[in-house]
């Protein structure tokens, strides 16, 4: 390259990024020969300029043999263009102008690189730990528990500002092409400026189709993501979230807990029918309460009608008002205990869970057996392993409560058949969502 | 624009739907259980009956067993429970009444139809209701407060039913089945008989129907037979006397069968076959194993004469519990086998054949 052209190329990148007061402009001197450097210091880790291009420069005597050293380095690229230098050079890498010559030295500092330990999806069994804050560390940690040549790792960038790395993972050989296509396409169509984690794109997805369901899965377990690769899923890992993309998930995925994998056949299959019960309790536990308390209380046995009626006495409000002002409260104490810090969450549990439940059934305000049902339902929400599948749930139940309100049993059973119709109309990337057996591509 | 339009109809029809929740709205403390009815002949009236309702009055755990009986007298079951409401502050709900006691003057009426057929008419009246006849009233045995009672009319549901005592004199019958028995040719209706007590209620007596009206009433030890005979309870007791040795039989099953053979030209008769097993609970002498086939032969003896006693003393009074005729009539298609069932069934003889197995005298010897 003639070098009155490097030098009105290293004016102008001087220019553009010498406002900054992190920009560093470094000249070193030999004797035979002279180079400059161009990094910004907060984003590029200046131990490995200092080793790998600081200490070979003053130990190399002759030009050449830098010239040689520089060329053949891994971490050096050859300049391409002057606006993609400029992308490289605010994302960590060091512009080196050596005689007539620009290398663009890799020298990005990774400072999320730590592996996190699940806090989210935890498991009594199996591995701890979850995925990092690092895109390279988590398709490391990817490829290391899904060793197969096929598995293809394609990337793309989402958000106008944020210019966020997405990687597209998925195994050559499983995959549907057909999802992979839609998958492709959706993140083509994301319009978004600050893109920071995968969760978003639940959001996303959300506005263009209103789903009410989350149709992919957020994980933070490297062990689920395998599984999942090797079920013949996509999966996006996103740079800077410890958190993984699954898609397309439908319900059976999100009721499936990576510790069913890691115990005994019949303890699995009791845990899921435990985890479905406790779903359709969360769901219509408030409605049918309504409508059993006040439309056909002969579904009771006697002795229980008796005490419900008794302990009811002393309540002013109709069963439903009763109904709605508990749910509000655990509602809110749900929601304040994960806003809380962790030092006094239990605090608020207690006091929230325990004294007020205790105050609000003293005080004639509800009944006792409505204390019993909402934290039957609070509890039961939870049970559903993945969190954004039983926010929605969590939702579902006051349709299911307005139902049994206005029409008695018959309004549990059809608010019932309209959240199953609601799912059976819904898909995930093609997939439909109460899919029970995931077929594999037949396309070998 | 259009979808505001189909938004703002979606939200004027929801609320719409939401002011129409008044009609089958009731919440549970708004409403008064009924736990058992009583319906009496009324005394000293121009009316027909007298009807009580027993009311549990819901509370906690210091209130328990709590209720009150409102009595109203009345031509018709619905006039009185009218009338029975305005004397109550909320809303009268039947659907956990689960007793419907007859006092035995009311059931030797013979235009009760009203009655019987108002608790199948009401659709909040469950079936699966007990009836009995009650002495010397309805209204006393609902009165009664055993004891051992947690919650009003407790122990009317566990004595009639299978939950509580188990005992072979007690001959339960659901309303559901008393409304067939009414309509149904060959199968006449039975009540048992509940006695009140100071502090106790007593069934161990049943009384037969011809239809609608009672027109026998069995002791004791013949419930028990009749129990046998309808296969209804299987634990149970045999007293058999041979020679000076007395000694009872504690059964663990009993089963009962029956074949009705006309043959032509011949008397025609039933066949009625026993089988008991069991073991020994008392005896006044010693029995060992060796001798135990002796014993069984006495025990069959006495049952074969107690079974056919209770089988003639009910063919006499031309009624039929254990549903002969209804046999009858579905083994012969002919038009006019009620007609030909009524000609026989006076007549009938009966053949019982007893086979009781004694499995061992109840010690190690």
């Amino acid at each position: 390259m003639p070098s009155n052209k490097v030098q009105s190329i290293k004016e102008e990148l001087k220019e553009k990024i010498m406002q900054s007061e992190d920009a560093v402009f470094k000249e070193l001197h030999t004797k035979e020969k002279y180079i400059e450097a161009l990094y910004i210091k907060t984003i590029s880790d200046e131990t490995v300029i200092q080793d790998y291009v600081v200490k070979p420069f003053f130990e190399i005597a002759t030009a050449e043999t830098f010239l040689a050293y520089l060329q053949s380095h891994p971490k050096v690229k050859p300049f391409e263009s002057e606006e993609q230098t400029l992308e490289e050079l605010i994302r960590g890498v060091a512009v080196l102008f050596y005689q007539d010559f620009i290398f663009i030295f890799d020298s990005k500092v990774d400072r999320n690189n730590s592996v996190l330990d699940t806090t989210v999806e935890t498991t009594i069994q199996g591995p701890q730990s979850g995925l990092s804050e690092s895109l390279p560390t988590n398709l490391g940690l990817i490829r290391h528990r899904y060793p197969e040549t096929t598995l293809n790792v394609e990337s793309t960038t989402i958000g106008e500002i944020s210019k966020t790395k997405v990687m597209i993972l998925h195994d050559e050989k499983l995959v549907d092409q057909d999802v992979l296509r839609r998958v492709k396409e959706f993140l083509d169509e994301v319009d978004i400026q600050m893109f920071q984690t995968g969760e978003q794109l639940l959001d996303l997805i959300k506005k263009s189709n209103r789903a009410l369901f989350p149709v992919m899965l957020v994980t933070e377990r490297p062990d689920r993501v395998a599984v999942n690769l090797a079920a013949g899923k996509v999966v996006l890992l996103v740079s800077g979230s410890s958190f993984a993309v699954i898609l397309p998930t439908v319900m059976k995925d999100f009721m499936a807990s990576m510790e069913d994998i890691y115990q005994t056949y019949w303890v699995s299959i009791f845990l899921q029918v435990l985890r479905y019960v406790g779903f359709v309790t969360s769901l219509i536990l408030p409605g049918l309460y309504v409508a059993v308390t006040s439309y056909n209380p002969e579904l009771f046995r006697f002795q229980l009608a008796l005490s419900i009626a008794g302990s009811r006495s002393a309540v002013p409000y109709p069963s439903f008002v009763e109904v709605v002002i508990m749910l509000f409260m655990m509602e809110l104490l749900t929601e304040a205990s994960i806003r809380l810090p962790k030092a006094i969450g239990p605090t608020a549990t207690t006091v929230g869970g325990l004294i007020l439940g205790q105050a609000a059934t003293e005080a004639g305000l509800v009944s006792n057996i409505m204390i019993i049902i909402v934290s039957a339902v609070a509890i039961s929400n939870f049970v559903v392993p993945i969190n954004a599948f039983s926010f929605s749930v969590r939702i579902v139940k006051y349709i299911i409560l307005a139902l049994a309100t206005c029409f008695g049993l018959v309004g549990v059973v059809l608010g019932f058949f309209m959240f199953l119709a609601y799912m059976v109309k819904l898909d995930s990337f093609g997939q439909p969502f109460l899919t029970l057996v995931q077929t594999k591509s037949t396309k070998e | 624009m259009k979808t505001l339009v189909k938004w703002r109809l979606i939200v004027i029809s929801l609320s719409a739907v939401l002011l129409l929740n008044g009609c089958g709205f009731k919440d549970i403390d708004k409403r008064l259980f009924v736990v058992s009815i009583g319906i009496d002949k009324a005394r000293n009236s121009t009316k027909k009956y007298l009807v009580s309702l027993k009311f549990a009055i819901p509370g906690g755990k210091n209130k328990a067993n709590d209720f009150f009986i409102v009595t109203e007298k009345a031509d018709s079951m619905a006039e009185a429970v009218r009338a029975i409401k305005t004397k109550v502050d909320k809303e009268i709900d039947f659907s956990h009444a689960k007793v419907f006691v007859f006092s035995e003057e009311m059931v030797k009426l013979t235009d009760n139809a009203g009655v019987y057929y108002w608790l199948a008419r009401r659709r909040d009246i469950q079936e699966i209701a007990w009836v009995a006849i009650g002495t010397p009233t309805a209204m006393d045995v609902l009165k009664v407060k055993p004891k051992s009672e947690q919650l009003p009319s407790n122990a009317l549901f566990l004595s009639l039913g299978k939950d509580g005592s188990e005992t072979p004199y007690i001959i339960s019958e659901f309303y559901f089945d008393m409304k067939k028995r009414l309509i149904e040719r060959g199968l006449d209706p039975f009540l048992p008989i509940i006695e009140a007590k100071k502090d106790l209620l007593e069934v161990n007596t049943v009384g037969l129907f011809n239809k609608s009206k009672l027109i026998l009433n069995l002791s004791q030890e013949e419930t028990k037979i009749l129990n046998h005979i309808m296969n209804r309870e299987n634990k149970s007791a045999l007293w058999v006397k041979t020679g000076n040795i007395k000694f009872i039989v504690n059964t663990t099953k009993i089963k009962t069968k029956y074949k009705i053979i006309t043959l032509k030209g011949k008397q025609p008769f039933i066949k009625v076959s026993v089988k008991v097993n069991g073991t020994i609970e008392e005896t006044t002498a010693k029995i060992t194993n060796e001798k135990l086939s002796r014993y069984e032969k006495a025990a069959e003896k006495r049952l074969k004469k107690q079974i056919k006693g209770v089988l003639v003393k009910i063919q006499k009074a031309n009624v039929d519990p254990i549903g002969f005729g209804l046999r009858y009539r579905s083994r012969h298609f002919n038009n006019n086998d009620w007609e030909e069932w009524q000609r026989i069934y006076p007549h009938l003889v009966f053949k019982v054949d007893t086979k009781v197995k004694i499995s061992d005298t109840g010690l190690i010897e």
